[in-house]
């Protein structure tokens, strides 16, 4: 028999080189949440603002973005390519460190029984039969926005197994934070976000359980490194709170957590600790950040810098430490740049101009230029303002400018760069004057996260992100948000004393500063 | 003396496109010292080059530090000019409350919006940020202002711009003002959804917009 359909739903069929799927949905749904229904994953970046222009589907052979099309009849809809949703490459190698094995769990063997107790602060958590000692092993995750990275660890030795990397599912729905604690703020958005995590959390953990031939259930512990939204994400609270002022977090982490209470296949008595965050917009990532730089034990004064969608940055003056973060948007993320692209193959990550106006362009996995990532993008205009094709007030000579036959950057696509790098930026004068420090004063600049690791320093000084008297001073760390969580899997003693070293970092909230407009204006010209 | 008066309008409109605060300044002193009515003067020189500077930053020549650099070079003139304007010269100025919605704190370009708006002729009632929805709508009432304009940078803030509207609409006054919205998350598409008259892409686009909703 026939499913009975009520008058006012309809089906829409989505039609995709994989096969077809269908949702039947109420009259006036949009598109979008029709293909979420289907389980469809549509690029939706702004979460359906119209802003992005990435669901573009095909409707009735017309054009038409999914977020504002809406249901009004039965409707076959084409799933158009896209170009940017696989391969992603994703830093893997961060900063070394040394971090001295003193775990939270310990296994101990009891002959006399012939099993094997799991303690942690002298409670038993759970036993196994024989002798299961050697097999002990603990988990990082450094959830990015954008991307995630699961490493597995061997507790007793400290050394890093095995590790992979996703994207993190949720940017198809949403693309930055604040698209994110929206879509969150609502019960099944938040659920929809979270399952979308431990979806990939659970298939990341089997990847590296396979690479590495050990048991999944000989995994104890899992420590997630992420801004203090992706914690919220990832533990299942509503974010809600941080949207809206005064960004406050519903949780700070240093704290545990049950891992079998959110579906997590490891041991069934495992435990997920997530480190402690500064406010809603720095993050347990920078916390893992600080603590991989040890910015605390540096004599002199350090900036660190995450380049991203939201720069955060410290400053640390003997130690003692500054905190802030800018809304640099997701320009260099290759997001709102005409040709723009995630870090995937085909896109321009390196760009050099010589004298004679020959350019060399190098693209990720030597594939044919099809896009602009956000490295290629900084070389780009780094070049183009280097040689004065860009004037100091961001004019192009001649636009658009050419990258290649295809790929070109636009007057508009430089705009968007003054305005990020001018936010960062701005966010460094602040700290420097905040703290009384000249900018030659500073003594070593380390840029953080996968995206950072890819950047020419020149090319950051050229665009004016950074001061020239930062030049030789730059060094790229890789994803400390990784190696920081590393360490706080390792070494328990650490969680205690970051937990209240980030208590004594001053956090600067850039839009309460009376002259943060000027300097931020100042700073948008090259 | 018709042709010297355009001279020095043109000139004085030009020192503004040319972001020339001191050149400001001393034609003004020259169209006083010449017996030029200020008022024409600075709707004819200062506001005709702030509209050219608006159409420099709408076709990507210009962009917001040249934008604000115009606008302080036509400050600078109004300063000199203003004193000697004849009381009953100047009508009634359109008004425009302004304000970042309640959540929000960030204001750089709601301030910018602002900026152009005084310098092209409109009253600015400022409220300021994290501004709860009804106190648009008193503050409109009590200006009697033409223009509601409302800023967020913030997709988490957004709503409250609808909030706004629904006020309005409520107290059964929408019809008497027009609402303008923008900021980053902002687009026409979501201006349509909550009814707003207008969705302004940047500051220049804010004022051709407000001026086109109040003529």
């Amino acid at each position: 028999m026939a499913q009975l359909k009520n008058q006012m739903d309809f089906q829409v069929k989505f039609l995709q080189p994989t096969g077809t799927v269908a949702a039947t949905v109420p009259v006036g749904t949009t598109v979008l949440a029709a293909a979420r229904q289907a389980g469809i994953l549509l690029e939706s970046p702004c979460n359906g603002n119209g802003t992005c222009g990435k669901c573009r589907v095909k409707v009735a052979k017309v054009i038409r973005l999914a977020c504002q099309a809406s249901v009004e009849s039965d409707l076959d809809v084409e799933i158009l390519n896209r170009r940017d949703s696989h391969d992603v490459q994703i830093l893997q190698h961060g900063h070394a460190l040394a971090i001295t094995v003193d775990n939270r769990m310990s296994k101990e063997y009891d002959a006399a029984t012939d099993t094997t107790r799991i303690v942690a602060d002298g409670e038993v958590l759970g036993v196994e039969v024989g002798n299961t000692a050697s097999a002990h092993y603990g988990i990082v995750v450094d959830i990015g926005t954008t991307t995630l990275v699961t490493a597995l660890y061997n507790l007793n030795s400290g050394e890093e197994i095995a590790s992979t990397a996703e994207l993190n599912p949720q940017s198809h729905h949403a693309q930055d934070v604040l698209s994110r604690i929206k879509l969150a703020s609502t019960a099944e958005g938040l659920q929809l976000l979270h399952s979308d995590f431990i979806q990939a959390l659970n298939r990341m953990i089997r990847v590296v359980v396979e690479q590495s031939e050990i048991d999944l259930h000989h995994i104890y512990e899992i420590v997630f490194s992420g801004n203090t939204c992706m914690l919220h994400l990832a533990i299942n609270v509503n974010p809600v709170s941080m949207g809206k002022f005064p960004y406050t977090p519903a949780i700070y982490g240093d704290e545990s957590y049950r891992a079998d209470q959110y579906g997590i296949e490891i041991a069934p008595f495992a435990q997920i600790y997530l480190p402690p965050v500064m406010s809603a917009y720095v993050g347990a990532d920078i916390t893992s950040g600080v603590l991989a730089a040890q910015l605390e034990k540096l004599k002199g004064i350090t900036l660190f810098v995450d380049i991203g969608t939201n720069g955060e940055m410290i400053l640390a003056v003997d130690g003692r430490m500054v905190a802030t973060s800018t809304a640099a948007g997701p320009a260099f993320e290759g997001m709102n740049i005409a040709c723009g692209m995630r870090a995937a193959p085909g896109a321009i990550e390196k760009f050099r101009l010589d004298e004679n106006g020959e350019t060399e362009v190098t693209t990720i996995g030597d594939q044919p230029a099809i896009g602009i990532c956000g490295s290629g993008l900084v070389d780009i205009i780094g070049e183009l303002v280097k040689h004065g094709h860009i004037r100091p007030n961001g004019k192009l000579a001649e636009s658009p400018f050419q990258v290649t036959e295809k790929v070109f950057v636009s007057q508009k696509d430089i705009r968007q760069v003054q305005l990020a790098k001018g936010a960062i930026r701005a966010g460094i004068e602040t700290m420097l004057e905040r703290t009384g420090v000249q900018a030659e004063a500073v003594d070593r600049v380390y840029i953080a996260g996968s995206f950072g690791y890819h950047l020419n320093p020149d090319s950051l000084i050229h665009i004016g992100l950074l001061p020239p008297t930062f030049r030789d001073k730059i060094e790229f760390l890789g994803n400390t948000s990784k190696t920081g969580g590393q360490a706080f899997l390792l070494n328990q003693s650490l969680r205690r004393k970051m937990a209240k070293l980030v208590e004594t970092v001053e956090i600067i909230e850039l839009a309460t500063i009376g002259n943060f407009d000027k300097l931020f204006i100042h700073c948008l010209s090259f | 003396m018709s042709t010297k008066k355009d001279k020095l309008f043109q000139k004085l409109s030009d020192a503004v496109v040319e972001m020339n605060e001191e050149e400001a300044i001393r034609i003004s002193h020259e169209i006083i010292t010449e017996g030029i009515d200020a008022y024409e003067a600075i709707e004819n020189g200062l506001s005709l080059g702030m509209d050219r500077a608006g159409k420099l930053f709408e076709e990507e020549e210009y962009f917001i530090p040249e934008l604000l650099l115009c606008s302080d070079a036509m400050y600078a003139g109004l300063e000199v000019l203003k004193p000697h304007i004849k009381l009953d010269a100047q009508g009634e100025k359109h008004k425009v409350v302004i304000g970042v919605v309640e959540g929000d704190t960030h204001d750089i370009g709601k301030n910018l919006v602002k900026i152009v708006l005084e310098t092209s002729g409109f009253e600015v009632f400022d409220l300021g940020r994290d501004i709860p929805p009804q106190q648009f709508v008193d503050k409109a009432k009590e200006v009697k202002a033409n223009i509601i304009a409302i800023a967020t940078l913030m997709t988490t803030t957004m709503e409250g711009m609808e909030r706004v509207i629904r006020i309005l609409q409520q107290e059964k006054v929408r019809d008497e003002y027009k609402v303008i919205v923008g900021g980053a998350p902002i687009s026409q598409s979501f201006a349509d959804k909550i009814g707003a008259d207008a969705y302004a892409v940047n500051a220049a686009a804010a004022v051709k917009i407000a001026k086109r909703l109040v003529g």
